[in-house]
């Protein structure tokens, strides 16, 4: 299966969503990483991201679904749209800094709130090069969530 | 709302030719979405957990505030 038949299928599921919420946006697909990303650019799209980004990662998942059932493989797929990913990479990393610093000051794990499979992936990574912290999951889907703690001495 | 869930779910499952969607409006303005797909592909589109159902319905709802309508979806045998 090519690239082009995946975009193809992104760019009209994104160009369907948002006709259906009354948005005037345009898609644009490509391969960046291992992930295909497909970004709706406009105004006011605050509909299509949804209240904490409900929305989106819905819209994420369904394309994700749809472009394995299009092609028999699990490709990573990243929606965006007005740069909402890399401000919640922001949030992400300054929740990762203060629980790792709250851990470390009380010497006990903290929870984070409920993540989608990406995001947990993000702070993991954001972690990785604290040596004064490990995290790992906990609970089961859509409650799943990453818990900071001080490493083990 | 009903064209975007079929369209979605066409995308989902094995069988698009057997997605069907029935409206229903309840007398308080509730627009009721039924789906029906094909029996092997109820696992396809409800999904782990109830993930791609949750995520059906989380788009639909968007689509709904548009039309400043309420919306449920329902998986139907």
């Amino acid at each position: 299966m090519t690239v082009r038949a995946e975009a193809d299928l992104l760019t009209e599921l994104l160009e369907r969503i948002s006709g259906a919420l009354a948005l005037d946006g345009t898609v644009a697909v490509r391969e960046r990483d291992d992930a295909l990303e497909a970004v709706l650019s406009g105004e006011d799209l605050g509909l299509f991201i949804g209240r904490h980004g409900q929305t989106i990662d819905a819209v994420q998942y369904l394309a994700q679904r749809a472009v394995a059932m299009l092609t028999g493989e699990q490709r990573r797929v990243v929606v965006d749209a007005e740069g909402y990913r890399a401000r919640r990479r922001d949030v992400l990393a300054r929740q990762a800094d203060d629980a790792a610093d709250e851990a470390v000051n009380s010497g006990r794990p903290v929870a984070l709130d409920a993540m989608t499979a990406g995001e947990r992936r993000l702070v993991h990574e954001f972690l990785r090069d604290r040596a004064d912290v490990d995290t790992y999951s906990e609970g089961e889907e859509p409650d799943r969530h990453l818990v900071v703690a001080p490493a083990a001495p | 709302m009903r064209e975007l869930l079929e369209y979605l779910a066409r995308l989902l499952v094995e069988a698009p030719d057997d997605v069907r969607v029935e409206q229903f409006e309840e007398d308080d303005g509730t627009v009721i979405l039924e789906l029906a797909v094909a029996s092997e592909d109820y696992g396809r589109i409800i999904g782990r957990g109830g993930r791609t159902a949750n995520a059906l319905r989380t788009v639909v709802k968007a689509a709904a505030v548009k039309e400043d309508r309420r919306v449920l979806v329902d998986i139907v045998d």
